[in-house]
């Protein structure tokens, strides 16, 4: 019942909208509007029925275009890098965390070697869920070069 | 006479080249102990994997390296197909 009287709504307010059917779309409204797809499941034997929901999804999908439902995690920031970063050094066993700052070369301070900066490295890509190439991950020796390049790979300004 | 000289640390392009082989197939052997399903699993093979690098760190004997690379290679294949067929 909501959703023909939400259908009604929108129709008069979206008319336009009608012509864009991509996938897109359809994919956030199935998010939104859990009730119309609901129905729809009742509905789906009917031709001219399921059009009218098609209208009704598209239109909804204008109405809620202002406020984004999409699940995503928050926006990262260079603060929020370095701590993670950092959170993730010092969990790792060889380093000592008292040593540790944002500057500190693995090599050269701390006393890791190569075969350490690789594990320290993957666990980076654990933390941030992307992968980082060999050749560049061999060139990041200290906490902020990682935050840099982090923050390249993701987009984050200051 | 002015002479350059390289520091005495640097590697030969052979050396320098085997490196970075022995620290890829260490990368490829994290990422596919990454996938294994059980956690003591991940965990044990870590130390395993990392246990096996650091005690041949020290190795100069290029011919000895490539055995060495060789082996692992065997082993990372051998620890791929397990994957897959457990899969």
């Amino acid at each position: 019942m909501a959703a023909r009287v939400l259908m009604q709504c929108v129709r008069s307010v979206a008319r336009p909208s009608l012509r864009l059917c991509s996938v897109n779309l359809t994919v956030r409204t199935a998010a939104v509007s859990n009730t119309v797809s609901h129905r729809s499941l009742c509905f789906s034997g009917d031709s001219r029925r399921t059009r009218w929901l098609e209208q009704s999804r598209v239109s909804a999908a204008n109405i809620d275009v202002s406020c984004r439902l999409y699940g995503d995690l928050p926006p990262l920031t260079f603060d929020t890098i370095r701590d993670r970063v950092l959170y993730v050094l010092k969990l790792y066993d060889k380093i000592n965390p008292e040593k540790l700052q944002a500057s500190s070369h693995f090599m050269k301070d701390l006393g890791l070697d190569s075969l350490d900066q690789v594990e320290i490295i993957m666990a980076m890509e654990d933390e941030f869920g992307f992968e980082i190439p060999d050749a560049e991950a061999e060139k990041l020796m200290t906490p902020e070069e990682i935050v840099q390049y982090i923050a390249d790979k993701k987009d984050v300004y200051e | 006479m002015a002479v350059t000289r390289l520091p005495t640390a640097a590697l030969s392009l052979k050396q320098f080249l085997q490196r970075q082989k022995v620290l890829g197939i260490y990368r490829n052997m994290l990422r596919t102990i990454r996938e294994v399903p059980d956690a003591a699993d991940q965990k044990y093979l870590r130390n395993w994997a990392r246990e096996e690098f650091k005690r041949n760190k020290n190795a100069t004997d290029p011919d000895a390296i490539r055995m060495m690379i060789t082996q692992a290679n065997n082993h990372l294949e051998e620890l791929q197909r397990s994957l897959a067929l457990a899969r």
